[in-house]
Order: structure tokens, then C-alpha cells, then sequence
């Protein structure tokens, strides 16, 4: 996988031309603006000598205007070319990111926080844009503005009285160095009490019955007050340590002018230098703090940056776990038969086998029902089918080939899948139920809708199929979204389609139609379905009973009540657990 | 701007603060416009005087030392003091916000979402707290720096200066209308950023639908689409901020060659001496960095004022359900017995639509009632009035006889407790959740509590047993275990009168049974008003209230009203047979 130091390093690379010409403008801007106070200088002396007239004043005049804009034209020229070329940079980076995550397993999901990686994508690129944009432009314009105001300094002020001005002002980039990241830190943990406090906040008010309920007002507000005190000690602490930076960093510019001032008043004094050089030099000293200054924040930007380009090489070094095998063959016409034998299956990151010993077969067209208790392995199990988890060789089989040797593409092209929780995007219905379909009729999707018994939901939605799911459109209750979900995976129409416990938030009615439904519409086609209610297995060809993760029980619905275990139990329970739905 | 006018009053305590703050940004204000004017006296006296005067130079170099000195100073405590005053003030709206909000009444809640609150306390404050610092500052130190400025030019050369302050009003022109569009394109791009994180959000957190449905290039195609504007809005907004700073330089570098130029013919005609060249040169390049700070103030107030206003909305309403004037004094009554009597009670919360119809019972001192109905009886609706979440339109509730609205609210609510169906666990240890933080409950009854509802044997099994960590939206605890521990809470606070809202949640039947234990163990010695989901639960009732749209249609025990072949007798039958819908199978099957 990509390296983002090798692509970083490829993306510099081809650029080149641009970058040489953007730094090279800002080189330029810097060697015309150090000609300004050596021009100013050199009229200074020009005055006192009296060699100035009206023609010489016009021109000279004129000489620092064109310097002083030439030098803003290169400058901001060469300062917007770095910009743009980062933010390209940060596009990339980005994008390619994205299409890493695409090719990650659902294991890797499951183990990562989205919020962590969501703060790779944020921040990590930013940090590593700002270093290439910002950090580029400020490490060019302070180099060279160094060198070159040295340089100037040296050869037409003094080399002496520079070097012994700038005594106090070459701590600024250290004392930037090591304030900097601290201020950062502090301000972190200001931030982090501030969300603390709004964290309390949002906990307090949603449990706000509660808390009138118990008279607990006064206490909360203590709790809040707490978090308030811990917000202004921290940002005290951030203020503290920035006061100081704001305050030493002008204080020894001072101090690097009353040297100048004395040693350079005593120079020209005593006529070692004239009076031009001794004005240009206090002039060319203001313009040496800012660059030290900056080298400061350079060296931190560099600093955060090669730390997110750390992180992101973890990142994008992640290999994918499930991909296809070498020599992987596509499944081709797929009739539907699905045989399990499974001797265990561990999850990357469990200890236990979640399964063992399953031994299931699924003839070509047969309707499976999966029924058993929280966590006896269901999802586990026709998760492997579809490879979300892979299953180890030679454990599941679809039209007798291993699910392991197939490609991928052809794999997940034959079976299609309703998740638990019904997962919808957050663009139109209609998108949500083509997803898989992008060219799908109205007339295709519309019947989709019918058989998941979801055309009288959609009729309340203001605009119909074009109605947008989520924040900015319509919140769906738990079972409108399996029924959409629904609608999405009979749209796929593939050989092979997975229920896992698709019905869980409909009632009884909807449920009995869309089971209804499903038998006709997928008649003669292979049909896997996980249910807690017995209803909507009991129609099913083969039952297959969970139990902490092996096989309990399977048969069909009257063998299974008639051996009286599990099953029945459950059937029993059903028919007379008393509760109002009401 | 009035609203921010209003939250004035929480500064009063700081004014000696702010005053300070004023007195020290003069001070380094004036070390600053002292310093280029200390190098023009060394100049033009000692250096180019006609008597070149060391000693007079090494006076002007102590005393600029003592001057900067004084400036680092001045500038280090100022920071502080702003900082504090500011912080302070903040803390001031934040802790009366906050109590303000939680003063309100139900209905209040109701139409306001949690999250806007919680943006309300935690960032709109912070956004006002820039008025206090970094608005105030601006306008003191930057207007201040201006004036003395322009002082030192007209006090340096009355025409020059008239010349440079032509420069005022075009530098505040071109500085506000690229500060206003600068603030649009930031706007664009933050826009477009966040639109970029809830894709991604979404993505991530459906990476497996994408790839069941090998739609992985169409997601990256929108991705990149996304990404594409953003990369758009970010360029622009970045190519303007350079064309800003830079115009702004620009103008810099040809104001000092105009003076150059004007001051020049002045030297040449011996109307000003060279030192006062060389302190125009100084002053013009240092007009540029207040006038630009204000205008980025001028946003900064803007958005001040918008904050301001959300806040001031707030602090604006009225609690619906008021404190009693005259308040009855708990302490000379005798301890509360806990007789419940609603009479004649109407109610609505929307005027007109009353979900209450003139509902009147009585529920004697000690007794378990319980009270069902389909989903809109009215069966809530009556709980929160008791506890006056609401107040009825008619009709009056009394406990022991005493209207409850003349009870101080938090006496009420040490009366009357109250478990949800829905616990909420707060960000804290089990023994903190127990006792809801309260400093007056030892763990000696917190564990007394949970022994009394069975909870301790499961509270022992956690991880660090009562100082196990728990979070407010992790879900740590399973369901059973977080009735449990909200039956504790209210065994610790012991309230006389307990209203009981069951929940509907699925629990396998070992969770069942300890919860019922709970149940019950809680119920014991007071009274106690349930409203039942399940019918199991108030079997054994003292009575049963049955609501139908608002009114109560049934009263008696279950046998009682079975017998009565009513809406119970109904509900009953049905219940078993709807019985698959709460399946044993067990809860939301993972």
C-alpha cells in the first residue's frame, strides 16, 4: 500500500517545476525587499550630504515604490502557488485515504473508533497541508529573508554591529520551540475541559425529569460548576504561557535595538559608519525578528506534521484481511446452494470461537430460518457467507466452491443482504433503494417498495420517493428503515438473499405480508432469513436452532416442535407470554 | 446588541479589573510610541547634534531599556488581568444560564432541543466571552495605539500628518469590505468541510453495506465530488486572505515611499529636521496593524451579537410552573403519610387539546395502584402533573390533603419520587449514579440500597464493583442491570410517594425475575403508582386504573375488573394473544 511519505514524496516530485518556480518568486521577493532599507539608508546619507534635488527625490521615491510593490506581487505570488499546490496535496491525501478505507474488512471497523479516524482525516491532513503550505512559505521566506537581510547587513552596514545586535533576538526561535508546544498542550486540555462541561451539560439536561424528579437541581449545579472552574484554571494556564511568548518575544527585539542603538550610535559617532547605514540597520533589525520568530513556528509545524504523517502511514499501511486469494476465480452462474462446515470460527480480535462444529446445507432455491437467543451466533454466521468476516478455508461453500477461492466482486454480486439495523445513506429514498442499482426504473424500485409493505409509509413522506433520510429529511422509525432496507436488497435480485433479523422493528401484520412477499417474489431462489419471532421462520424449508454458537437443533417446523427442545420452548413462550403492546 | 448590552450586569464585579486593563495598555502603548521617539531624540541630538554626545546616548539607551522593561511588564500583566476578567465573566453567564434552564418547567423542554441548549452554554458563552477579551482589548489597545499615533504625527509635523491620515478612511474601506467576504468564503469552507466528515461519518459506519453491494467506486466517485468542493472553497478562501495581507502590505510599502517623497522636500527645505523623517517612516508602517485588528474585531462583535442574542432568548422565559408565594413549611407538619387525591383534574398541552378530561381518584396512604391504558390514555400525562412537570388547567392535586402547588418544588420532589422507563446514567462511578452525586448519602446506604432492590450482587461482579466507571451513552450496563440501579436510587432517597413508569424493554427471563424482586423490594412502605406496560406487574395491585382518551373508564382490582368484562378484561385477552410481540427469545437479537 501507499506510504504518505513516499506519496508525498511523489507528489513533490511531480510538481517540481511548480514548486521551484512559487519558491524561487518568494527567493526573488526576499532579495527585493532587503534593497528597502538600503535604499532608505542611501537617501538618508544622500539628505545629509545635501546631494539630494528634486530630480534625485522623484527618483529615488519612485525606486522604493517599485521595490515595495515588486516585492508584494513576488511574495504574494509565490505564497499563493505553495497554498494552492498543498491544498491539491491535502485533495489527494484525502481521497486516497477514502479508497483505502474502502478495501478495509468490517473487522478493522470494529476495532477503530469512526471518531478516531475521522480525526485522521481532519486533522492529520490538515496538519500535514499546513506544513506543506504555510510551513513552506514561512521556512522560505524566513531563510532567505535571514539570509539575505544578513547578507545586506554585513556587506553595507557592519558585520560587527550586526552580529553583536542580534545576540538577543537568536533566542526567539528557541524560545518559540519551547513555548510553542506547550501552549499547544495547554490549550488542549482548556478544550478538552470545555467539552467536559458541555458533555455535563448535555447528560443533565437529557436526564432533566430525573433531576427535577430527585430535587437534584443544586447538585447538578455544583457538578456544572465544577467543570466552569476547571475550564477558566485551564485557560489561565494557556494564558499564562502565552502572555509570556507575546510579551519576551518583543521585549528582546527591544533589547537587540538599545545595543544597536548604543553600539551603532557610538559607530557613528565616532564616523566608523555613516549615518544611513545606522538608520537602515535599526530598520533591517525589526526585519530580522520576524523571520526567527517564524522559524519557531516552522519547526513546530514540521514537528506536528511528520508526527500525522506517522499516524497516517499506520493508516494507509493497514493491509486488508479480506481480499481475493491469489489465483481467486469469479463464482459465475450461481444456482444458490449453501453448505456450511464449519469446525470453529474465532473473530480477529475474540479469544473464544464465536462458532463450532455448524454443519448446515442450503439446497438450491430452499428457504433457511436461523432462530436462536442473543448472542448464540446468528449474524456470526451469515456474515461469513458474504466474507464480511472470513471464514477459515474450506468452511463455507456457495454452488460447491469455497467462498475463500471466488472473487470477491462475484461473491457479494450474488447475494444480497438486509443488515439488523437497517442502515440507509442519507440522500433521497429512491438512491437508498437503487444503491446497488443505479439505473433502475421508477417502476423496478416502486415494486421493491411494494413487496417490503413499505408503499404506505412512503406515501405520508412529502415527496415520496425523492423524500432525503436523515438529519435534513425525514427521521425513519427502526422499522421503516428495515423496510427500506428491505426494498434495497430485493432490488438486487441476487441468487442468494440474507435476512439478518430484518423484521425485528415491524409488527406482526407487516411482517406477515413481507414474508408473504418474499416466498412469492423469491420462489425457486435460495432465501436466508434470522428471525426472533418463530412467524416469520415457521414457513421456511429448514430451521436451524443457535445455541452458544453450534447447532442445536434443525429441521423443519413441525419436526422441530414435535422433538420438544429448544424450539418448541420458544414457540410455547411466544404463544402465552403475557405483555400489552399497547 | 441589546441583548449583549444585557449580559453586561455579570461583568459589574470586574469593572476594577477592566479599569486596570485600560491603565495598563496605556502604559504600554506609551512604551511603544516612546521607543522610535527616543531613537529621533538620540538622532538628532546626540548622534547628528552638533556636539556628538556619548553619554547622552548611553542615557537614551537606559532609559529605552527601562522602557521596554516596562512594556513587558505592562503587556504580561494585562494578558492576565484581561484574561481573568473575561473568564470570569464567562463563568458568571455559564453558571447562571445553566441554573436558569434547569429552573425551567417541562414545557420548556419541550420545545427545546438538548443540543441547542448544550451549544447555548458551552460555545455560544464562549463566542461572548471574545467581547469581554479580545473585542475589548482591540478596542482599547488598538484604538488607543491610533490615537496616539496620529498625536505624535500632528505633534511631529501638522501637514505631513494631515497628508498620512487620508490613509484612515481608505484603509478601514478595502480592510472591511475583504473582511466581510473573507468570512463568507471561511464560512463556505467549514460548510464544506463538515459536509466532507458526515460523509465520512456515514461511510465508515456503513463500510459493509458498500461492500455487500460493491458500490465502493459510486461512494468514492461522491467522495470525491465532496472533496473537490471543498478543495474549491479552500483555495479561494486562501488566494483571498493572500490578496488581502498582501493589498495591505502593498499599501504599507507605497505609504512610506509617499512619505519618503512629501517628507523628503520637507528635509530639503529645511521645514523638518531628519529625525522626524525617520519617525514618519516608523509611524506609517504602524497605522496598518490596528486599523486591520479592529476591522477583524468588527466580526468578532458580529458574531458576538448573534451568540448574545441565542443566549439572552433563554435567559428571557419564565419557568410555566411557578414557585409557591407563600409557601407551606414541611417542617411543622407531621411526617408525610403519602394519601395521593387528584380532583377534577383537565389538561392539555397544547390549549384546546386536553389529554386530561376531569379526572378524579384517590390513592390512600401506602397503596400500590396501578394505572393502564393504551398509548395516549393519558396514563403519563397524570404522572408529571403530580409531580408537577405541568400544572393542570383545572382541578387541584393534594398529598395528605396539602395542594401541591403550595409545596416549595424541591420539597414536592423529596416527596414524591419518581424511575422512567428510561434510566439515564450520568458519567460517573455506580456509587455517584446511586446517589446522584449527592454528598449526603453515605456509601453505607448506597450499598444498603442496592442490597435492598438485589442489585448488590450484580454491582459486586462489575469490575471495580461501586467504583466502576460508568459513561452516559456507553452502554455498559445491560438494561436489566440499569433498572436495577435505578430502583437503588430511589431506595436511597426514600421518597414517601413513588410513581413507577415500567419499561418496555425486552429482558431475558432471569433479568425479569431480579428486576421484579427490585420491583417490589421498592414498592414496599410507601406509596406507590405504577404505570404498567406489562399486566403481570399489577396483578396483585390494591386497584387498577383504567384510562381510556383521558378519562377513567375502570377502577377496581384485576379479578374485579375481569370479571366486568370491560376494556381491562379486553386489554388482558389481547395481551396474550399479541404475547409473540414480546418475545422470550430475547431482546434485540444481536
Amino acid at each position: 500500500m501507499d506510504n504518505p511519505r513516499q506519496l508525498l514524496k511523489q507528489y513533490l516530485v511531480r510538481h517540481r517545476w511548480a514548486y521551484l518556480v512559487s519558491i524561487l518568486s518568494i527567493i526573488l521577493s526576499e532579495i527585493v525587499m532587503v534593497q528597502f532599507p538600503h535604499l532608505l539608508g542611501e537617501f538618508t546619507d544622500a539628505l545629509q550630504a545635501g546631494r539630494v534635488d528634486g530630480r534625485t527625490l522623484w527618483h529615488d521615491t519612485a525606486l522604493l515604490a517599485v521595490v515595495g510593490i515588486g516585492y508584494v506581487v513576488l511574495y504574494g505570488f509565490g505564497q499563493m502557488r505553495n497554498g494552492m499546490l498543498g491544498r491539491q496535496f491535502e485533495y489527494e491525501l484525502r481521497r486516497k485515504l477514502f479508497l483505502h478505507w474502502e478495501t478495509l474488512s468490517t473487522a478493522y471497523f470494529r476495532q477503530r473508533s469512526i471518531g478516531d479516524l475521522l480525526n485522521h482525516a481532519l486533522n492529520d491532513v490538515r496538519s500535514v497541508r499546513d506544513a506543506l503550505s504555510g510551513g513552506l512559505n514561512i521556512l522560505t521566506n524566513a531563510v532567505f529573508l535571514l539570509a539575505s537581510t544578513l547578507v545586506m547587513t554585513f556587506r553595507t552596514v557592519s558585520v560587527k554591529l550586526t552580529l553583536v545586535s542580534m545576540i538577543p533576538i537568536v533566542f526567539v526561535p528557541f524560545l518559540v520551540g519551547w513555548l510553542g508546544p506547550r501552549i499547544r498542550n495547554a490549550t488542549r486540555q482548556a478544550q478538552e475541559a470545555l467539552s467536559d462541561m458541555a458533555d455535563l451539560t448535555e447528560e443533565s439536561l437529557t436526564a432533566i425529569r430525573l433531576i427535577k424528579a430527585t430535587a437534584n437541581e443544586e447538585v447538578e449545579q455544583r457538578r456544572f460548576t465544577e467543570r466552569v472552574d476547571a475550564i477558566v484554571r485551564r485557560q489561565m494556564g494557556v494564558f499564562r504561557r502565552s502572555a509570556l511568548m507575546q510579551s519576551l518575544i518583543p521585549f528582546m527585539g527591544s533589547l537587540a535595538f538599545v545595543i544597536a542603538l548604543l553600539y551603532g550610535g557610538f559607530l557613528t559617532i565616532t564616523r566608523e559608519i555613516p549615518l544611513g547605514s545606522f538608520v537602515a540597520f535599526t530598520l533591517y533589525l525589526a526585519m530580522l525578528i520576524t523571520p526567527l520568530q517564524e522559524m519557531g513556528y516552522v519547526f513546530n509545524y514540521f514537528q506536528r506534521a511528520s508526527a500525522s504523517l506517522q499516524r497516517l502511514e499506520v493508516l494507509l499501511t493497514e493491509v486488508p484481511d479480506i481480499r481475493d486469494e491469489p489465483g481467486a476465480a469469479p463464482l459465475g452462474r450461481v444456482q444458490g446452494e449453501v453448505v456450511i462446515h464449519l469446525d470453529a470460527f474465532t473473530y480477529p480480535d475474540g479469544t473464544h470461537p464465536a462458532l463450532h462444529d455448524v454443519r448446515i446445507r442450503v439446497r438450491p432455491g430452499q428457504t433457511l430460518g436461523i432462530v436462536g437467543r442473543t448472542a448464540s451466533g446468528k449474524t456470526t454466521l451469515v456474515n461469513l457467507l458474504p466474507r464480511i468476516f472470513d471464514p477459515p478455508p474450506g468452511s463455507v461453500f456457495i454452488d460447491g466452491h469455497d467462498v475463500r477461492t471466488v472473487t470477491l466482486r462475484s461473491l457479494r454480486e450474488a447475494i444480497s443482504y438486509v443488515p439488523q439495523d437497517g442502515f440507509l445513506f442519507s440522500t433521497t429514498i429512491g438512491e437508498n433503494i437503487a444503491f446497488s442499482k443505479a439505473d433502475a426504473t421508477r417502476e423496478e424500485i416502486l415494486e421493491a417498495v411494494r413487496n417490503a409493505a413499505f408503499t404506505e409509509v412512503l406515501e405520508t413522506f412529502p415527496d415520496g420517493l425523492d423524500t432525503l433520510v436523515g438529519e435534513r429529511g425525514v427521521t425513519l422509525s427502526g422499522g421503516q428503515r428495515q423496510r427500506a432496507a428491505i426494498a434495497r436488497a430485493l432490488l438486487k435480485d441476487a441468487p442468494i438473499l440474507i435476512l439478518d433479523d430484518s423484521l425485528s422493528a415491524v409488527d406482526m401484520n407487516t411482517e406477515k405480508q413481507i414474508i408473504a412477499n418474499i416466498r412469492r417474489v423469491r420462489r425457486g431462489r435460495t432465501t436466508l432469513i434470522i428471525a426472533h419471532r418463530l412467524s416469520a421462520v415457521r414457513h421456511a424449508d429448514w430451521i436451524v436452532v443457535l445455541e452458544g454458537g453450534t447447532v442445536a437443533e434443525q429441521g423443519t417446523h413441525e419436526d422441530l416442535l414435535r422433538q420438544g427442545g429448544i424450539y418448541a420452548d420458544m414457540y410455547r413462550l411466544q404463544e402465552t407470554e403475557q405483555g400489552v403492546t399497547a | 446588541m441589546n441583548s449583549l448590552m444585557r449580559l453586561l450586569p455579570y461583568a459589574r464585579g470586574y469593572v476594577w479589573h477592566f479599569v486596570g486593563v485600560i491603565l495598563l495598555v496605556l502604559v504600554y502603548n506609551g512604551t511603544s510610541v516612546l521607543q522610535p521617539y527616543l531613537v529621533k531624540i538620540a538622532i538628532d541630538q546626540d548622534i547628528t547634534g552638533p556636539a556628538p554626545n556619548l553619554h547622552g546616548l548611553m542615557d537614551i539607551a537606559g532609559l529605552y531599556l527601562l522602557v521596554a522593561v516596562a512594556g513587558l511588564a505592562a503587556n504580561y500583566t494585562q494578558v492576565q488581568l484581561l484574561q481573568y476578567a473575561g473568564q470570569s465573566v464567562v463563568r458568571k453567564i455559564r453558571i447562571a444560564l445553566f441554573s436558569h434552564i434547569e429552573r425551567q418547567s417541562m414545557r420548556f423542554f419541550d420545545t427545546n432541543a438538548v443540543g441547542r441548549l448544550v451549544t447555548n452554554v458551552s460555545s455560544d458563552t464562549e463566542t461572548v466571552s471574545q467581547f469581554f477579551t479580545n473585542f475589548f482589548l482591540s478596542m482599547v489597545r488598538d484604538g488607543l495605539s491610533l490615537v496616539l499615533i496620529v498625536v505624535a504625527m500632528y505633534q511631529l509635523d501638522v501637514r505631513i500628518a494631515t497628508y498620512c491620515m487620508g490613509l484612515i478612511p481608505v484603509l478601514f474601506a478595502i480592510s472591511l469590505a475583504f473582511r466581510r467576504r473573507l468570512r463568507e468564503r471561511y464560512q463556505t469552507t467549514r460548510t464544506r468541510l463538515s459536509n466532507i466528515i458526515a460523509f465520512l461519518a456515514e461511510n465508515l459506519a456503513g463500510m459493509r453495506i458498500i461492500q455487500i453491494f460493491h458500490q465502493e467506486e459510486r461512494q468514492a466517485g461522491a467522495f470525491a465530488q465532496l472533496n473537490g468542493l471543498h478543495r474549491r472553497a479552500s483555495i479561494a478562501e486562501y488566494r483571498l486572505s493572500v490578496l488581502f495581507n498582501r493589498t495591505f502590505e502593498l499599501l504599507g510599502n507605497v505609504a512610506v515611499a509617499a512619505v519618503v517623497w512629501v517628507g523628503g522636500w520637507a528635509v530639503l527645505q529645511h521645514a523638518i529636521p531628519f529625525g522626524t523623517l525617520y519617525a514618519f517612516i516608523t509611524y506609517i508602517r504602524q497605522f496598518f496593524q490596528p486599523i486591520n485588528s479592529i476591522t477583524q474585531q468588527w466580526n468578532t462583535l458580529q458574531s458576538t451579537i448573534v451568540a448574545a442574542d441565542r443566549i439572552g432568548k433563554v435567559l428571557a422565559v419564565q419557568p410555566d410552573v411557578a414557585e409557591p408565594v407563600h409557601p407551606v413549611a414541611l417542617e411543622a407538619l407531621p411526617p408525610i403519610r403519602g394519601e395521593v387525591r387528584f380532583e377534577d383534574i383537565t389538561f392539555a398541552y397544547t390549549p384546546g387539546r386536553p389529554v386530561l378530561h376531569g379526572v378524579s381518584f384517590t390513592v390512600p396512604a401506602g397503596a400500590f395502584v396501578g394505572f393502564v391504558g393504551a398509548t395516549g390514555a393519558g396514563k403519563s400525562s397524570l404522572m408529571s402533573l403530580l409531580t408537577r412537570f405541568y400544572d393542570p388547567q383545572e382541578g387541584r392535586i393534594t398529598i395528605d390533603g396539602i395542594d401541591i402547588r403550595r409545596l416549595r418544588l424541591a420539597d414536592l420532589h423529596r416527596i414524591v419520587g419518581l424511575v422512567q422507563q428510561e434510566v439515564h446514567l450520568f458519567t460517573g462511578t455506580v456509587a455517584d449514579n446511586i446517589r446522584l452525586f449527592r454528598s449526603d448519602i453515605s456509601d453505607e446506604a448506597v450499598v444498603a440500597a442496592a442490597k435492598a432492590v438485589g442489585a448488590h450482587e450484580v454491582i459486586e461482579r462489575l469490575p471495580d464493583g461501586y467504583q466502576t466507571r460508568l459513561f452516559a451513552k456507553g452502554a455498559n450496563l445491560s438494561m436489566g442491570e440499569r433498572q436495577l440501579i435505578s430502583f437503588a436510587r430511589i431506595v436511597a432517597l426514600n421518597p414517601p410517594i413513588l410513581i413507577l413508569d415500567e419499561a418496555t424493554a425486552n429482558l431475558d427471563s432471569q433479568t425479569e425475575a431480579l428486576v421484579q424482586t427490585g420491583l417490589e423490594a421498592v414498592a414496599k412502605n410507601r406509596t406507590t403508582l405504577v404505570i404498567a406496560h406489562r399486566l403481570s406487574t399489577i396483578r396483585h395491585a390494591d386497584r387498577i386504573v383504567v384510562l381510556h382518551q383521558g378519562r377513567i373508564v375502570e377502577e377496581g382490582t384485576h379479578e374485579a375488573l375481569l370479571a366486568r368484562g370491560g376494556l381491562y378484561a379486553e386489554l388482558h385477552r389481547k395481551s396474550a394473544v399479541d404475547a409473540v410481540g414480546t418475545g422470550a427469545a430475547g431482546g434485540a437479537a444481536r
